[in-house]
């Protein structure tokens, strides 16, 4: 009897201790002594929760693949999140492998890039966006990128164009200056991952030959070919421009005196000769004044910002300068023009060539006068 | 004259003579009380223990279960999986056999030690009390599970039973050099 309250009594101790331990979380405490009954139940908790440590260590480690079997709700609660995480892992170890196939998939383009751009004559630069610096340059790029100035200039324009930068390919044009030489470029800007850094990808082509022509058509279209001012198919289109605009403006139609006389009597290119001089007088009216040859002794001057007074005034002072050669040696015929000066506001409803048509007569209006002044000289 | 036809005998196992039981059982079925494997059993321990001794008797058990356990892992599990899949797949079917809910509680994979329990166990959950480990047959049978799949030989011993006043049977195994 009294072994058996002492066993009792052990056995009791035993299972206070491993309730304690439970308690504690803890699993590696002193086990209950085989034979203790009374023990059987927490001794399968205890087995419970060694499974469940271990299961979650393996679950921790990376392996889906274990399962909690007849643990009622537990089972179900535990397995479902198992199976989520490997879900997700699945999930994810498809997304790493797609991002790793796109990321061969980009390294080989930009290999078949950086091989294809070493075979074309367009400069290509890539810049990182970011701190602007150089990330790639075809051969002939590499080399204007050595002329520190060329290169500076390049820089500094390639980088005001990746501030407003979309994701969409922009054309822009460039004009590049080396010494005397300027060269003319178009630039594409392709925004563009550039082994990872967000760049921005420059096709520039030389489009200085392609320029000159453009300026020479220019010029064959609208300039006048001895004196190289507009010609009178532009003057007029100016004309029609501004009075569209309702600009304020004068008009000056400015007729060579003599011209035909000089012409007739000393030859064509005494004539142009006259004429260049005439031109030269008149570019001094004003730097940004347009003057345009209508034809013959004609011209046509505009100029905004000018009161007719003022206009006149000038056009005085430019024709005493015209005619102070008469009084050089060698000057063998008289130098003058006429003018005729008229003022446009800006609520002019009258065309182009009626506005010409005034700044004409007062033109001769100008001519009859000084000629009859001229003849009274003469004579008296 | 003899069948030279006639296969070998019972007394010597192979998984193939195991036979057709779907066929043979066409109407009773696959599975029968888990009373009738316990009748076998303990009937045969008791003949084998009279015959031989407690040890022997045992020892004959634990043996049987070491073949058992070879054949199951041959002849059913997947040997060629890594271990967590192996594990798993093991659990999975000791449950669906209804053999036992294996849990697995520490693996040293330093080592190979390893402990386990069995749950509702085919061989001994429910027997009375008697203050000893029944589950000599358990122990070969897991102990032929883990040579058939890590190829070391395992030692395993039954460290709780429900003979033994336990509610499950925990097994420790070591490898053996």
């Amino acid at each position: 009897m009294g072994k058996g309250l002492l066993y009792f009594a052990q056995s009791v101790r035993e299972l206070a201790s491993l309730a304690k331990d439970l308690a504690n979380g803890e699993l590696s405490g002193k086990m209950p002594s085989r034979g203790n009954e009374m023990a059987s139940s927490l001794k399968s908790l205890h087995a419970t929760l060694k499974h469940l440590t271990w299961q979650t260590q393996q679950v921790a480690k990376g392996d889906y693949l274990q399962r909690v079997n007849f643990m009622g709700d537990f089972s179900e609660a535990f397995n479902t999140m198992v199976e989520q995480l490997d879900e997700r892992q699945t999930a994810l170890m498809e997304e790493i492998r797609r991002s790793r196939e796109k990321e061969l998939a980009l390294t080989q383009s930009n290999n078949l890039f950086e091989a294809i751009t070493r075979q074309i004559s367009q400069w290509i630069i890539v810049m990182d966006k970011k701190n602007r610096r150089w990330l790639f340059a075809n051969h002939d790029a590499g080399g204007i990128l050595f002329d520190q100035a060329c290169e500076s200039h390049l820089r500094e324009w390639l980088a005001s164009r990746a501030g407003d930068m979309e994701n969409e390919p922009r054309t822009a044009e460039m004009e590049l200056t080396n010494g005397e030489i300027t060269q003319y470029f178009s630039v594409v800007v392709h925004p563009l991952n550039w082994y990872g850094h967000n760049s921005l990808a420059f096709v520039l082509t030389d489009i200085s030959h392609e320029k000159e022509h453009l300026q020479e058509l220019e010029n064959a279209a609208y300039r006048d070919t001895l004196t190289k001012e507009y010609n009178r198919h532009y003057g007029m289109n100016i004309l029609n421009k501004w009075l569209t605009h309702s600009y304020t403006f004068i008009i000056c139609f400015v007729d060579i005196d003599n011209l035909k006389y000089v012409n007739d009597k000393y030859g064509h290119a005494e004539g142009d000769k006259y004429i260049l001089c005439v031109v030269g007088i008149l570019r001094d009216f004003s730097s940004d004044a347009i003057i345009c040859r209508l034809g013959g002794d004609e011209f046509m001057l505009l100029a905004q910002g000018w009161g007719m007074n003022d206009a006149e005034e000038r056009f005085e002072t430019l024709r005493l300068r015209l005619t102070a050669h008469n009084d050089q040696l060698g000057s063998f015929y008289n130098h003058s023009m006429s003018y005729g000066v008229i003022e446009v506001g800006a609520g002019s409803t009258m065309s182009a060539s009626d506005l010409l048509g005034i700044a004409d007569e007062k033109m001769y209006e100008y001519k009859r006068a000084h000629k009859a002044q001229r003849n009274a000289t003469l004579t008296s | 004259m003899e069948n030279i036809f006639a296969k070998k005998g019972h007394s010597s196992f192979s998984w193939e003579k195991l036979g057709d039981i779907k066929e043979g059982r066409g109407d009773l079925g696959e599975e029968m009380p888990v009373l009738v494997y316990r009748l076998m059993q303990y009937t045969m321990l008791d003949v084998l223990t009279k015959a031989h001794g407690e040890e022997q008797a045992n020892d004959y058990f634990r043996n049987a279960g070491f073949l058992a356990g070879s054949e199951f892992a041959q002849n059913v599990l997947d040997l060629s999986v890594e271990f967590n899949a192996f594990v798993a797949n093991l659990q999975r079917t000791l449950a669906e056999l209804k053999i036992g809910i294996l849990r697995m509680e520490a693996f040293d994979p330093s080592n190979g030690d390893i402990v386990l329990t069995v749950g509702q166990d085919l061989d001994c959950s429910g027997l009375p009390v008697t203050d000893e480990t029944v589950c000599n047959y358990d122990e070969g049978f897991i102990s032929g599970i883990l040579e058939a799949y890590t190829g070391k030989k395992y030692a395993v011993r039954e460290v709780d039973c429900w003979a033994n006043g336990d509610r499950v049977c925990r097994f420790s195994g070591n490898v053996v050099e």
